[in-house]
């Protein structure tokens, strides 16, 4: 009796370490990704369902209406993220930024993008995991970009500001190469010649920023909180942050509410993921009477949400509708992300790779790659309509939003009469 | 205050019952350095567990009927389950230091590092990404004890005790409670208590008195892996949005530090634990801790910079240890492997 328990537990033992051992070669990951937390980089979040991008078609303008329903088009959820082409070439790669490719928020509705295109014209596809997950350096991700470049690709997406050194090298090595460089800016190489086959794309995150502190104080919200990732570094949260604390503002002006405060931090998020640490601070935060959190910043979401839900509080999700992940996400701030990745792939199979290569392009309302989810809408005192006109407005040069010091760690650009910034 | 209270028992609960699971194992004899292991592989199959029951829609049931009683059945369901796999996966242990008399802190240190990498693969295989989550809903949603699940409204006053230890609290919290004290009873004032402590202390002794020095050191890690793996779950529901990724954040450790700390004694262990939760606590939230509820928050104005605040808990283990670690007795024949011939 104990010889077969012995042997049973030996047994169990070496499966446990032949399962273990397998972790190596996670099927077609060519790149490991030492699975890591899912911390990512420019302000992003774990949304359910990034369905909402349009998937539209390659057509001059950049960006849908990123809330719209992927009308008739394939749900590129539903395409396969893992495809194997006959000749062992893949046209279009995709490079992670730090965090998994499943973040439900940047790297999948980029991904998304590159699927849906893909899929649309029958071309081949494969994603690439830079080595040790949200440690990688920028070898790790130059070997990405060389194994994506190795197996034929045209066109590799880059998602991520963090990418940049990596890239360059990438990018003049391998001239004929296109690369897309997403949350990114021009790159020049030693020489100071402008690399015309990166395609850098932006956002104008404060715009989709401030139409969520619009919202926010016009349903009645008076106490807000913004909880960013990157820890005051990341460019693209920054504007986020930027623009919040403008949109609560102008809401506040125009619906003559005599005081907003703000709880700004940057604490706990500076690795984009959820800690214990950060839901304490959150609960503290709405046990005081902060109503609702922007949660800027990956996966720092599921902690945010989980004190919000103990206290039966709400939360703004970011760049991709994450109503779809927990009922507490009363709206979100979009950007377009899989709808920009789409039309930059489409620029190059059109032959207008010109337009967009070395052209730093910052994606705004104009092209409509940035505003509120309308569909899933659930704000009650603020209307589609309302938000509608801001919107118009906005497009019309009309309402303009202050953009002096955008990327700093504190709002320091404006005059604030309405608002009082707590900084955490 | 109530915040502060409430807070401090979801960072002290894991921490308590996973030192006392510290507790058993060494008690009898075992160096259970995989503590941290066992956590991670029992917040993975209590998450795992929860999905397989939302999957079967059994939540949705529940809630739609508001039979909250259901839901709360299920929570205790998922911790005896991640009890049970935390107490076979630590038969690993056991079977190497017992049976093979292995050096127990190199098997622990084995555990510590097969189960993320097991549980990541595993959760690869499932979700196709690295992070297992709830099918839906939030944990809070789910499972949190309310004023409002309990018949009460939304603004009624329970006062001070009401709101501290019936408003926003896990049931779980106080089922650990209530096996901590039950086995705290177990360990001192059983036979079976005394025996597994005599193993640890003299097991050519127990030997000689026909204490089966094998089963009571199995014994005692099976206890100690089926109180860690819950811990593990624990830990996943109340700070963790009830996710698993093959990380506890190191509380496994910290459970061992406050088990040396509470001087291998469940009621020291338990007041180790409150006060390692408590500076955790301060740590995290010290710009929102209102002490005396009169709306100012001390701490905040006091100007000391974020990072002092942020170092404390650690600083004050170093002070605790360094004054009382003169007298902190470990069981005397912990890690030394049972050879009858040396009796």
């Amino acid at each position: 009796m104990k010889k077969f328990l012995a042997i049973l537990l030996a047994l169990t033992m070496v499966f446990a370490l032949v399962a273990c051992g397998t972790t190596e070669t996670p099927a077609e990951e060519p790149t490991e990704a030492p699975a890591e937390e899912p911390a990512e980089e420019p302000a992003e979040e774990p949304a359910e369902e990034p369905a909402e991008e349009p998937a539209e078609e390659p057509a001059e303008e950049p960006a849908e209406e990123p809330s719209e329903e992927p009308s008739g088009a394939v749900d590129p959820e539903t395409i396969e993220d893992n495809m194997t082409s006959e000749d062992g070439t893949y046209e279009l790669a995709f490079v992670t930024d730090v965090g998994q490719l499943k973040d439900k928020s940047f790297n999948q509705g980029t991904w998304n993008g590159v699927k849906a295109y893909a899929a649309a014209n029958g071309l081949s596809y494969k994603y690439y995991q830079p080595a040790n997950g949200d440690q990688a350096t920028d070898d790790d991700r130059y070997d990405a970009m060389k194994a994506a470049v190795d197996a034929g690709a045209k066109v590799v997406v880059c998602a991520g500001f963090l990418q940049e050194t990596a890239l360059k090298r990438a990018a003049i090595e391998n001239p004929d190469t296109m690369f897309v460089f997403i949350d990114g800016y021009a790159l020049s190489d030693e020489d100071g010649n402008v690399l015309t086959n990166v395609a850098p794309i932006a956002f104008k995150e404060e715009q989709s920023g401030y139409f969520a502190g619009y919202a926010a104080v016009m349903e009645g919200y008076t106490k807000l909180g913004f909880c960013g990732g990157g820890g005051g570094t990341n460019p693209a949260c920054c504007r986020y942050g930027y623009g919040f604390v403008q949109g609560a503002e102008a809401a506040a002006a125009a619906s003559g509410v005599e005081e907003v405060t703000i709880n700004y931090s940057w604490q706990y998020g500076s690795s984009f993921s959820a800690s214990p640490e950060l839901q304490t601070m959150c609960n503290g935060w709405y046990e005081n009477g902060t109503e609702v959190i922007f949660a800027c910043g990956g996966s720092m979401f599921a902690s945010i949400v989980a004190a919000a839900a103990e206290n039966d509080c709400d939360v703004i999700g970011v760049d991709v509708d994450q109503s779809y992940e927990s009922e507490t996400v009363v709206t979100s701030a979009l950007k377009g992300l899989s709808a920009a990745t789409e039309w930059a792939i489409a620029k190059f199979y059109d032959g207008e790779w010109a337009d967009i290569g070395g052209v730093s392009v910052s994606l705004g309302v104009n092209d409509d790659a940035v505003g509120l989810p309308t569909d899933t809408w659930s704000l009650e005192n603020y209307t589609v309509e309302e938000y509608e006109a801001l919107l118009a407005s906005l497009k019309s040069g009309e309402l303009t939003i202050d953009d002096t010091v955008l990327e700093a760690d504190a709002v320091t650009g404006v005059e604030l009469e309405h608002v009082v910034i707590n900084y955490v | 205050m109530t915040f502060l209270i409430r807070q401090t028992l979801i960072y002290a609960v894991p921490l308590m019952i996973v030192a006392l699971a510290g507790v058993f194992a060494e008690r009898s004899g075992i160096i259970n350095l995989a503590l941290e292991g066992i956590m991670i592989f029992g917040a993975f199959v209590g998450v795992l567990f929860v999905r397989i029951l939302q999957t079967a829609g059994w939540f949705d049931i529940a809630k739609e009927a508001e039979n909250f009683l259901a839901l709360q059945g299920y929570m205790l369901l998922t911790m005896l389950a991640a009890a049970a796999m935390g107490a076979v996966f630590s038969l690993l242990l056991s079977f190497a230091a017992v049976n093979l008399k292995a050096d127990q802190t190199i098997g622990g240190t084995a555990l510590n590092m097969l189960a993320p990498a097991l549980v990541l693969f595993l959760i690869r295989i499932l979700a196709n990404q690295n992070t297992l989550q709830l099918l839906s809903g939030d944990a809070a949603s789910w499972f949190m004890i309310k004023k409002t699940t309990l018949g009460f409204d939304k603004s009624a006053d329970l006062g001070f005790f009401g709101e501290t230890f019936l408003h926003k609290v896990y049931l779980s919290t106080y089922v650990c409670i209530l096996v901590f004290v039950i086995l705290s009873v177990l360990l001192y004032k059983t036979r079976f208590g005394l025996r597994l402590r005599s193993c640890g202390e003299n097991p050519q002794a127990a030997d000689s008195l026909g204490i089966n020095v094998r089963r009571m050191r199995y014994a005692g890690v099976t206890i100690s892996g089926a109180l860690a793996g819950m811990g593990g779950f624990v830990y996943a529901l109340t700070t963790a949005n009830c996710s698993a990724n093959g990380d506890v954040a190191g509380f496994g450790f910290l459970a061992l530090a406050v088990m040396i700390f509470g001087n291998w004694k469940p009621l020291n262990v338990a007041g180790a634990a409150l006060l390692f939760g408590l500076f955790k606590c301060i740590a995290a939230s010290y710009s929102s801790i209102d002490i005396n509820g009169d709306g100012v928050f001390l701490l905040a104005n006091l100007g000391i910079n974020v990072n002092f605040y942020r170092m404390l808990p650690y600083l004050i283990t170093l002070i605790v240890l360094a004054f009382t670690s003169k007298n902190s007795r470990a069981p005397k024949a912990e890690g030394i492997p049972y050879d009858k011939s040396t009796r």
